[in-house]
This record gives structure tokens, C-alpha cells and sequence, in this order.
């Protein structure tokens, strides 16, 4: 599986500077493959870009003939007319009932099936909605900061539990997160911050691909580090390790 | 009780003004006079209103059926659509009293006219909101539909009514008083039933005090009606949105 762009880029309407310009990247599943960079980088701009939501001003998007991208983001409400559990059976691909149980007992979510979306706690929309995307059919899988709102344990239960289920598929992940995002990934996609050049180089780098729930793998800090330097783009990896943490708190720091 | 209590206030300040300029019981009628009015003319002018009302209420159903209809044509981007989009809001330029006259030579002075004109009226705030929320696509809901190709124009038209239902409710609230207005407005011009048609004839005799007697039926059959537009839309919320 294949998705590569070149030269790519993209304006909104009646905005002076592009969100980024001429950016490269090549994007290879399976796996579970993320997308990381500071707040405004363009993150959810290229997912909208790659799963053709919305297209660019120049350059080429080349991606493998007859793949199916999803993408999803954390603003998505389910419709109020019905429970979450007659929506998800509703919408969920034919003969995935077996996948259905399972997922609902990882993702927790059996005792919210009777209830309406609008009942439900904001960590809990995040899950439901995930839900429903990984009973589609798909090739690729967009999560824009799909389970910001759920709590840490959680959320890294989830991941491990995509990645387990969905070996063959291919997961871009978007998060702020730079230890799950090191954690889990088998590539992390860099989208520096913008410095004022036009021009942004998009920076590739390994994660440590964990199936497991393992809070401190070996190199875990040290991948951090490196992961935060190449999103900010000039702070010495010395500096951030100086404020000695290892959660978020490490970007705040920065 | 509220409708009671303005009706009363108003005709406090009526009858203020008699007493305390001296006018004629031929300008102001008395509270005597009115209370045997009401008295003599209970059941006939009930009728009349009830009439109206029934007009009204057809009317009303017959704007918001008429306005679903252009708003799921006018919704899409087409030529069909811009077209009837145009003819609506140009028909909605003539003053409907300048329409009227064509309705009744072409209609005569029976239901048909009062209907026409009733939904006439009441049609066009309904057009301009369905128009806008079946055209205001909710991105938060309808995304998962568009990217998983599931999305067609009945669900899409599903998810916005849902997503408005307090607008369309009071939309539909508001728009069944000038169903009413527009029921006695025909009547009042060209019809032969109704209580418009009671007003006429009271204006024709220069008699006040029959005329507020069919104000206060207006109100009253007005304030029921619009109640029970109102119960039928938040007993829909209620069933559709299970709370």
C-alpha cells in the first residue's frame, strides 16, 4: 500500500501564505503510521488532502488504484434520532458481527449501546465514533485526534487493540501526543512548524511500534526528544531534556 | 390566559378612552352592549371562527407541503432549482391583496380562494427556512455518511430537519398565525363564510361592538390553534429525539 504526494500545496481561500507548499511525503502500510506536528502545522489539512476531501492548489497526490480511505475526526456526532447501538449495527458492513461484539467489549462501550449520542460523555463519543469507522470497509484509516478525549490507560488499550485487529489495514494517526505517538507507531510523519519558509520538508521517522501496553519501552524518552525537535524545528534535544519529563508535559516545556 | 388577559387590557383601555372623553356609544360601543352582542351572536359567530380556523389549518398544511416541495427542488444547484427558487420569492414580491382579485375571478368567492390565499400567506417565511436549513449541510453528522458513500439527498434532507427541529417547529408555529390572518383576509375581501365575512358586515353596519366580539373569538380560536401546532412539533421532538 502506497500513498505518496508530491510538491503539495494547499491554500484556503483568501489566505495570504499557503498551509504548506510543496511538501513531499511517502506513506507505506500496513502498520500503524502517525502524523504529528504542533498546533496549526496542517495535519488535519493534509488528511482532508489524502483522503480527497478537499484538493490541492499544486502537485501530484499518487495513490495506489482502489484504495479505500476513511477519515475521521473528533467533532463527529452520531444522528440523534436513534441509540448508538441501532446506529452502529445500521451502518456497520455485512457479516462483521462477530468484529462488532469484540470491539464493543475493547472499546467498553457495552453499556452505552441503549443510549443516544447526546447522552454520552465526551470520551465516550470519541470511542463510539471510532467504533463505527472500524466496522467499515477500508483500507486506510484517517484518525484525527479521534480519542483526544479519552483517558490515557484507555487510549492506549484502543491502540494496541487496532493495532491487533487490523494488522493488514493501515492507521494514519494524528495526534498531539508524542509518547503514544512514539509508542505505537511503526513511522511517524513530522510536519514542522511553520518558520516562515514556504518551502516545509516533511520529516520521517521510526517509532517503536508497540503492540503491548508497555509504559517505558527501552528509548522511549529518546525517541520523544527526537520526535519534539523535529516538530519545533530548532530547540536542542538538551534543552528538552532538561525538564526531565516524559509526559505531555515535555511539549508544554517547549 | 395570557391571550385573556391582553384581550381584557385592551378593551380596558377602549372603554377608558369612552368615559373619559365622553365618546358615543356609536364610536364605543359599552360594556352592555358588548356582553349582549356576545350573547345574541355566540354560536353564529363561533361557527364563522371555527370555519376560518378549519380554512386556516388547511391552508397552513397546504403552505408547509407547498414549501417542502419547492425547498427540496430549490435545494440543489440546478437551473430547475434556481428557476423555482425566482418564481417563489417573486410571487411573494405581489402584495396579496393585489392577487387576491385574480384568485377569486378565477377561484369564485368559495373555499378554494380562502385556501389559496390562506397558504399564500403563510407559505413564504416557511419556504425561506426549509430552503435554508436543507441547504446548510451538518458537516458533524453527515461527514461520516459522505466518506463511507452512504450519504443520499433523503438522509441528508433526514439529518438537517433533525438537526433543526426547534427552528422548523417554531417556523411552523409562527407561520399558522398568518395562516389565519390570510384565511380572514379572504374572507374579508371577496368570501361569503367566515368570520372575516362577519367583520365585513359589522364594518358595513359601523358596528364596533361586534367586531370585538369576533377579535376575541380570533384570538381565542388563534391561541388554540398555535397551542396545538406547538404540542403536535415538541410531541414529534419528543418521540424522535427519545427524551
Amino acid at each position: 500500500m502506497l500513498i505518496e504526494g508530491k510538491d503539495i500545496t494547499y491554500r484556503y481561500t483568501g489566505e495570504p501564505d499557503p498551509v504548506f507548499s510543496q511538501l513531499c511525503f511517502s506513506i507505506r502500510g500496513p502498520g500503524f503510521i502517525s502524523l504529528f506536528g504542533l498546533s496549526g502545522t496542517g495535519k488535519s489539512t493534509l488528511a482532508r488532502i489524502i483522503s480527497k476531501e478537499i484538493i490541492p492548489e499544486r502537485g501530484t497526490l499518487n495513490i495506489q488504484h482502489g484504495l479505500t480511505i476513511l477519515y475521521s475526526h473528533n467533532a463527529e456526532r452520531l444522528p440523534g434520532w436513534c441509540t448508538v447501538g441501532e446506529h452502529i449495527q445500521r451502518v456497520s458492513t455485512k457479516g462483521s458481527d462477530t468484529l462488532f461484539r469484540e470491539l464493543v467489549r475493547e472499546l467498553a462501550v457495552e453499556a452505552i449501546m441503549e443510549s443516544r449520542f447526546r447522552e454520552l460523555s465526551m470520551g465516550q463519543k470519541n470511542r463510539v465514533n471510532l467504533l463505527r469507522y472500524l466496522l467499515q470497509d477500508f483500507d486506510v484509516l484517517i484518525g484525527d485526534e479521534i480519542l483526544s478525549n479519552v483517558d490515557e490507560p484507555t487510549r492506549n488499550h484502543i491502540l494496541g487493540t487496532i493495532k491487533h485487529y487490523f494488522p493488514t489495514k493501515t492507521f494514519l494517526y494524528i495526534s498531539h501526543n508524542a509518547l503514544e505517538v512514539v509508542r505505537f507507531s511503526k513511522q511517524i510523519l513530522v510536519l514542522p512548524v511553520n518558520t516562515g519558509s514556504a518551502h516545509r520538508r516533511m520529516i520521517s521517522m521510526p517509532g517503536l511500534d508497540l503492540a503491548k501496553e508497555d509504559y517505558q519501552p527501552h528509548g522511549l524518552q529518546q525517541r520523544v526528544m527526537q520526535l519534539l525537535q523535529a516538530a519545533t524545528g530548532h530547540e536542542p534535544v538538551e534543552a528538552v531534556a532538561n525538564h526531565g519529563s516524559t509526559g505531555t508535559g515535555v511539549l508544554e516545556a517547549v | 390566559m395570557q391571550f385573556l388577559l391582553i384581550y381584557l387590557c385592551a378593551l380596558g383601555v377602549l372603554w377608558m378612552a369612552k368615559y373619559s372623553m365622553g365618546l358615543s356609544d356609536y364610536l364605543i360601543p359599552s360594556p352592555a352592549e358588548v356582553v349582549s352582542v356576545s350573547m345574541l351572536h355566540w354560536t353564529k359567530y363561533s361557527m364563522a371562527v371555527l370555519n376560518t380556523a378549519a380554512v386556516a389549518a388547511a391552508g397552513h398544511m397546504l403552505a408547509i407541503a407547498l414549501a417542502l416541495i419547492v425547498a427540496l427542488a430549490a435545494r440543489t444547484g440546478s437551473y430547475v432549482a434556481s428557476l423555482t427558487r425566482t418564481a417563489a420569492f417573486n410571487l411573494q414580491a405581489y402584495p396579496i391583496v393585489a392577487v387576491a382579485p385574480i384568485i377569486f375571478l378565477f377561484l369564485g368567492d368559495g373555499i378554494a380562494s380562502r385556501l389559496l390565499i390562506s397558504a399564500i400567506i403563510c407559505y413564504f417565511p416557511l419556504l425561506l427556512s426549509f430552503i435554508g436549513i436543507f441547504s446548510t449541510p451538518v458537516e458533524a453528522v453527515e461527514h461520516f455518511y459522505n466518506v463511507t458513500g452512504r450519504s443520499t439527498w433523503r438522509l441528508q434532507v433526514k439529518v438537517r430537519s433533525f438537526e433543526n427541529m426547534d427552528k422548523l417547529i417554531t417556523v411552523t408555529v409562527g407561520s399558522g398565525t398568518l395562516a389565519m390572518v390570510g384565511a380572514i383576509v379572504a374572507e374579508f375581501l371577496a368570501a361569503t363564510h367566515g368570520i372575516g365575512y362577519v367583520i365585513r358586515k359589522a364594518l358595513y353596519q359601523s358596528n364596533l361592538a361586534k367586531i370585538l366580539v369576533c377579535l376575541f373569538l380570533i384570538g381565542l380560536c388563534s391561541s388554540l390553534y398555535l397551542s396545538a401546532v406547538e404540542a403536535t412539533g415538541a410531541f414529534c421532538k419528543k418521540r424522535l429525539t427519545g427524551s
